[in-house]
């Protein structure tokens, strides 16, 4: 079942067009890469799916589980199963991580949440994750190291379970080890026949993982659409063979 | 003649009249009124850059010290320059201008204007240099920046201890025009300093780095406002300098986002360099805003040079007069690079250098 | 909660710009006469220092003039005022009179029912008296007095102590509203902790809102002395309504060597008050002093917390916050002059506009040349909700030594959209997200706050961030 439909996007910032038509289609239970060099377009493409206010949709459309998203407001995109994990996680100031997921969750879910069960939840996970408890009490985000914000983001993803997973570039500025942990997190995440949609530059998150699609973004659009071999001839020749390619 | 000045380099948004810095009052005894017979512009004008007469386009811009000075000006001016560069013209080589107030010519006033057309770009160097027991000088430069041009004005002010100086300049930009300032006040025994932008065209700039340097009694009074109209503009003030012995310094530095100034950006920062406890180092960093979105920040710090940072370099082998005199070029040195002409590079150096020979 | 519309209604005044430059001098009417000022005394059954101390600041408040920086008080009608000092005169006003909105705040904040009453200065006095009452016998134990002013001022033992402190750290002579309240001063707290005392409870001064005079003209003076340590609260958050819509108020604290006292405030006056309060501290050797502030109502509000840092190694930490709505002009923010060396302060305020609101943070940090080896940080933060609105930032420092290390920051901003964008990002609606980041804002002040009063804080800013995006 097509979980994720993009058509024909473009979308522009500013004034100035960055996505120049983008096809790109995500079914459930599977992983896909996106790949690209800086300035691509791909953390433009992933704002938009998520529908951060600056990007504007000159034309085209998103479509998740069936349903036209593309004038949807962002949390109306949470709810339906979207979750995005930022490349550079915003610091909120006064609302503690543990207060904030909480609050998150019940927005999600519409349920009420039972404390003693959530917190122990959260804490098994933090485990997981190689996180300190205490950062649960510390105020979203304020002072984490660029590691421990891809950790919180990732225990956002584990804590809130969405249908689908945007990863941008979650395993930059992360130490070996981080790498590892994170990858767990994200495995274990994967099991649940859940979706994932990961942008990565050094790919090693992706050696834990079974990737079913890679998508190549030069200069706003997908040049190119592969398995998972894509990944090592990436890694051995770079992108300028597929942008020659493109020009003939 | 006397001068008295009444309400100066008035704080925008008035405080608590206890604090004595909602403005500054003036009254001194000055030389003669006088011709001035000193030196003016050196060398001939860049290509498409040529004086001219008449109004500003878009009228007489606010300065930072006021109406006082301003109108002193007009009417006791015996000097002064006013230059236009002609649309698209990027002034090759920058304008050079010199004012002496000596024992020849105590009495210096200069009103001077600078206009540069649409899409042009000039430089113009100014200092104000000599030493009479008892000089004056009061100067005026206004300065308008069209449609995606860029003025630059690099004041540099040595004068004698002596003299009473003011360094007066109104400003404004339109649409993609960029104001450059940097005022350097070294000297004199009295120095004021007043610098007001009005940013009205779109994506207009301001770029304001001032220097200043106190040592004995000097003081230095100096009021900075720059006012955000237009969308998308941008300011960034940057003051820094140090105080030994006696001196005194009053800086007001004022970011104003007049409501309609969508997305402009004003950023204020101010490092402050102490070294005497009979020194008197007031600030009054204001920010007046009346738009939502705007991203207005100022930072300041005033202290003694950081014991770790002196201890280092005295480690290295410098002796503390060495480090520290080493510390505070470094401070200036950001804003002394940009002044294009060696000589005058080297002026401020060895007068920072001597001045600092009594720490 | 529910999600009702917040709708304060305003006296209909227009707010200048208060970036002009001079307001015209502004001529007070001569309402207030010697006469009327003995008949407080007498009601009051003052000693006879007082009396003439009350007749002396007449003639001050007489002579000085109307302060010509800050919101305008054109609107503050001084004859009108004075009929409401008249002694004989209720304080208290009819019930069926008070604004709806007051009364509907009430029942969104959970005030109880006999609380309302009280709280709009229409009832007689709720069961507070008797949670006051049980409250003094707690730290009377410890030696600690915390009574009324007017009892403390005629209490054969504490009455010199009173004497010998009151009005100086806050002089008449110091601005026209505190010649006023010299003159006129009603009610209050007296509070007395001697030596190596640390008072477990918080001493709140909400108990004592009915006194006649109620909240007006008050009068607060605490005595800390060495090596003790209290904390006081005064105000609460649930709209004080009054008649007479002038408060100007008066606050003495003397922290003595090593002893720490925090003060907090959560002002929520009326939006018709003209709240011109003047708090003072002087800080001994080793003494701390901690504010906490919350301001939140008044039309006009003037409100800026002074210390003294005299003893050497002595501290001030203040932490506030502000926000302005619909109406109201803002003007506060924190003093501090460091009088000894090795002393230390630091001032962290927010502030908040929305809906034509104006705020002001103003400040000054004063070193004076003696006071060597001294630290001082300043942070403000202001955040703007809408275009409608002002918040100016008016920071002064005057630096008389070179041995010092002060650092200034201030910031002014909207809510971040990427910051909305984040939360909704995780399924929290638009408003929620505004509304949650807003308490994020607010949260430092919050949690120098006790449960409850944080609590209610947190509830306040809902309330007013509803009416923002109703």
């Amino acid at each position: 079942m097509m979980l994720l439909e993009v058509k024909n996007l473009k979308v522009s910032v500013d004034g100035a067009e960055i996505l120049k038509g983008v096809d790109l289609s995500v079914n459930e239970g599977e992983v896909h890469v996106l790949m690209g060099p800086n300035g691509a377009g791909k953390s433009t493409l992933v704002n938009t799916i998520m529908g951060h206010p600056q990007y504007k949709v000159e034309e085209g459309s998103i479509l998740f589980g069936g349903k036209d998203i593309t004038r949807l407001p962002t949390n109306e995109r949470a709810k339906a199963g979207l979750f995005l994990s930022f490349q550079s996680p915003e610091e909120v100031p006064g609302i503690t991580l543990e207060n904030f997921l909480r609050t998150s969750r019940v927005a999600l879910t519409g349920k009420p949440v039972r404390l003693f069960a959530y917190q122990r939840e959260l804490r098994q996970k933090m485990a997981e994750l190689g996180m300190d408890e205490e950062y649960a009490s510390r105020y979203l985000n304020v002072g984490f190291s660029g590691g421990e914000k891809k950790k919180s983001e990732i225990l956002q993803m584990l804590m809130l379970n969405p249908k689908l997973a945007i990863l941008d570039e979650t395993d930059s500025g992360l130490d070996v080890d981080a790498v590892k942990i994170v990858s767990r997190g994200v495995e274990k995440f994967r099991n649940r026949k859940n979706s994932l949609l990961i942008i990565t530059h050094n790919t090693k998150i992706l050696e834990y993982l079974p990737v079913d699609r890679v998508h190549v973004l030069m200069d706003g659009k997908i040049v190119r659409t592969g398995g998972s071999s894509l990944i090592d001839e990436i890694n051995e020749s770079g992108f300028q063979p597929l942008a020659e390619s493109k020009a003939v | 003649m006397d001068l008295n000045f009444q309400h100066t380099n008035v704080l925008p948004a008035r405080t608590w009249n206890r604090l004595g810095i909602n403005d500054t009052a003036l009254a001194e005894e000055l030389p003669p009124a006088a011709p001035y017979t000193g030196p003016g512009p050196a060398g001939e004008l860049p290509e498409g850059v040529a004086a001219f007469s008449g109004p500003l386009p878009a009228g007489e811009p606010e300065t930072g010290m006021g109406h006082e000075e301003a109108d002193f000006v007009a009417e006791h001016r015996n000097c002064g320059v006013s230059l236009k560069v002609a649309a698209g013209v990027h002034a090759k080589t920058p304008v050079f201008l010199t004012y002496r107030v000596d024992e020849n010519s105590p009495f210096v006033v200069d009103e001077n204007a600078v206009v540069a057309e649409e899409g042009s770009d000039v430089t113009v160097v100014v200092s104000y240099l000599g030493g009479a027991r008892r000089g004056f000088h009061a100067g005026l430069t206004r300065l308008y920046a069209a449609k995606g041009a860029s003025v630059r004005l690099i004041q540099v002010q040595l004068l004698g201890d002596g003299c009473l100086g003011m360094d007066n300049i109104g400003a404004a930009a339109g649409e993609g025009g960029t104001i450059h300032v940097i005022q350097a006040e070294l000297g004199g025994r009295k120095a004021l300093a007043g610098c007001k932008a009005r940013l009205e065209g779109l994506r207009s700039r301001l770029s304001l780095d001032a220097i200043y340097f106190g040592d004995r009694s000097r003081s230095i009074d100096i009021n900075y406002v720059a006012q955000h109209v237009g969308r998308k503009t941008r300011s960034d003030i940057r003051v820094s300098g140090a105080l030994l012995d006696e001196s005194e310094k009053t800086f007001r530095g004022t970011i104003d986002f007049v409501r309609g100034a969508k997305q402009a950006v004003g950023k204020e920062s101010e490092f402050n360099l102490l070294f005497s406890p009979k020194v008197r180092n007031r600030t009054a960093p204001l920010i007046l805003c009346a738009e939502e979105d705007v991203d207005g920040q100022h930072a300041a710090s005033t202290g003694k040079i950081d014991e770790n940072r002196l201890f280092y370099l005295m480690t290295r082998g410098l002796s503390e007069l060495e480090a520290k005199k080493l510390i505070i070029k470094a401070q200036f040195r950001p804003v002394t690079d940009q002044i294009p002409d060696e000589k005058l590079r080297n002026a401020v150096a060895e007068y920072v250098e001597k001045r600092l020979n009594r720490l | 909660m529910e999600k009702k519309k917040t709708m304060v209604q305003d006296i209909d005044r227009t707010i200048y710009d208060i970036k002009d430059a001079v307001h015209p001098a502004y001529q007070v009417g001569q309402g207030l006469t010697p006469e009327i000022v003995n008949e407080i005394s007498a009601a009051k059954n003052d000693p006879e220092w007082m009396r003439l101390f009350r007749l002396k600041s007449l003639r001050t408040y007489n002579r000085l003039p109307m302060p010509t920086w800050g919101p305008p008080l054109d609107g503050l009608n001084m004859d009108e005022i004075v009929t409401y000092i008249r002694p004989n005169t209720p304080m208290r006003g009819n019930w069926a009179q008070v604004p709806e909105d007051i009364k509907n705040t009430f029942v969104r904040l959970g005030i109880p029912e006999a609380e309302r009453k009280s709280l709009a200065g229409v009832g007689a006095q709720y069961d507070s008296e008797v949670v006051y009452h049980n409250v003094r016998e707690e730290v009377r134990r410890q030696g600690v007095i915390y009574t009324d002013m007017e009892s403390a001022l005629r209490d054969p033992v504490y009455g010199p102590m009173v004497k010998k402190h009151f009005m100086k750290l806050v002089p008449p002579e110091d601005h026209k509203f505190v010649a006023l309240h010299g003159a006129v001063w009603s009610g209050g707290s007296f509070v007395y902790v001697p030596p190596h005392v640390h008072v477990k409870i918080p001493l709140q001064s909400y108990f004592r809102l009915n006194a006649p005079g109620a909240g007006q003209f008050e009068h607060t003076l605490i005595i800390v002395s060495e090596g003790s340590s209290v904390h006081f609260i005064e105000g609460c958050s649930a709209p004080k309504y009054n008649v007479a819509n002038l408060h100007a108020g008066c606050v003495e604290l003397y922290v003595g060597k090593n002893a720490h006292l925090r003060y907090s405030t959560i002002e929520n006056w009326s939006k018709n008050m003209y709240n011109l309060n003047t708090k003072r501290a002087l800080v001994e050797e080793g003494g701390t002093i901690e504010w906490v502030s919350g301001s939140f109502g008044s039309h006009v509000s003037y409100l800026y917390p002074m210390s003294i840092l005299k003893g050497e190694h002595s501290r001030m930490e203040f932490t506030g916050i502000t926000f302005a709505g619909k109406g109201q002009s803002l003007d506060t923010g924190a003093k501090v002059v460091h009088a000894a060396p090795h002393t230390y302060s630091s001032i962290n305020t927010k502030s908040i506009s929305k809906d034509g609101g104006n705020c002001v943070y103003r400040s000054s940090v004063e070193i004076l040349p003696q006071a060597y080896g001294c630290k001082s940080a300043v942070n403000c933060e202001s955040l703007m909700l809408d275009d409608r609105s002002r918040s100016d930032t008016i920071p002064v420092m005057d630096i008389r030594n070179d041995d010092v290390d002060v650092g200034h920051e201030a910031k002014i901003g909207r809510i971040s959209d990427d910051a909305v964008f984040y939360l909704m990002s995780r399924g929290i609606s638009e408003e929620d997200a505004k509304a949650m980041i807003v308490t994020g804002f607010a949260e430092p002040i919050a949690k120098e706050l006790p449960v409850e009063y944080a609590v209610e804080m947190n509830n306040l800013i809902k309330l007013e961030m509803e009416g923002a995006i109703g």
